[in-house]
């Protein structure tokens, strides 16, 4: 029983590693050249949300510009 | 590294005031398009420039914001999107001589570099980790600024070989030229960080 036990673990650990060295093949990446890989990893970087935002609350903060003397005078 | 921004850009980025002033500000509808097109690049130019994605969020905030600004004084000469690195580039080293953070490799810490680059032209293997921009930043912080530069500038595809050697003040073969150099650096720099 304990043969067959030790066996049994043998045979889990050896599925395990293949399976891990499975996962590692089927994740790596090779790139020719390094603007290769920086171009992959902008495409992988978005910009955060946040940014938008703060950037659309500081137009709005922005000075609205002066009206010219045609909107002036008639009021448009 | 301060000849590598030449004073011939592509646009102006803060122009003399002008009557153009007063039209100067972008529609936020048109400045909606523009970010949508382009924050990406800038946003990423300014995180592998400045190392640091938080300065990067402000950076690329005040780009758009100055181009929000100033978009009446562009005058069409280049793209909008080289005019958005011009300002990028200098913006981010602005900040980089401010902050003084940065060791300025010499021509002869490159060539070190390249000696010991036994495996610089094998290609770049990885695995698919979180650590890969780590491992880019890492090693585009070995870099000089100027290969720094060019290695990003040229990973954009819509840029040309005129346009890189316009915003980093050279000709268009003496960036083939200086690629080729950057390349190896940074490949042997990468397979060491491994």
């Amino acid at each position: 029983m304990n043969r067959h036990t030790s066996k049994l673990n043998q045979h889990q650990q050896e599925e395990s590693a293949l399976n891990q060295q499975s996962n590692q093949q089927q994740t790596a990446v090779e790139f020719a050249s390094a603007e290769e890989m920086l171009r992959h990893d902008a495409s992988q970087t978005p910009v955060p949300p946040a940014v938008a935002e703060r950037l659309q609350r500081s137009v709005e903060q922005e000075p609205k510009p002066p009206r010219s003397l045609w909107q002036r005078l008639f009021g448009r | 590294m301060s000849a590598l921004i030449t004073e011939q850009p592509v646009e102006p980025e803060t122009p003399s005031e002008s009557p153009q002033r007063e039209r100067a500000r972008l529609d936020p509808p048109e400045l909606d398009r523009i970010y949508e097109e382009h924050s990406r690049p800038i946003y990423y130019l300014a995180l592998r420039m400045l190392g640091d994605p938080t300065q990067a969020e402000d950076a690329t905030h005040d780009v758009f914001l100055k181009a929000y600004r100033k978009l009446g004084e562009f005058k069409g000469n280049s793209t909008i999107r080289t005019w958005l690195y011009r300002i990028t580039i200098n913006h981010c080293q602005n900040l980089l001589q401010t902050w003084h953070r940065r060791h300025i490799h010499t021509t002869d810490d490159e060539a070190v570099w390249e000696r010991a680059a036994g495996s610089a032209e094998s290609p770049l293997r990885v695995l698919e980790t979180k650590e890969l921009g780590q491992r880019i930043q890492k090693s585009l912080d070995g870099l000089s600024e100027e290969y720094r530069l060019l290695l990003l500038l040229v990973a954009d595809e819509k840029l040309s070989y005129e346009e890189i050697g316009t915003l980093t003040g050279q000709t268009s073969d003496a960036v083939r030229g200086k690629l080729h150099r950057a390349r190896k650096s940074f490949a042997a720099l990468f397979n060491q960080s491994a």
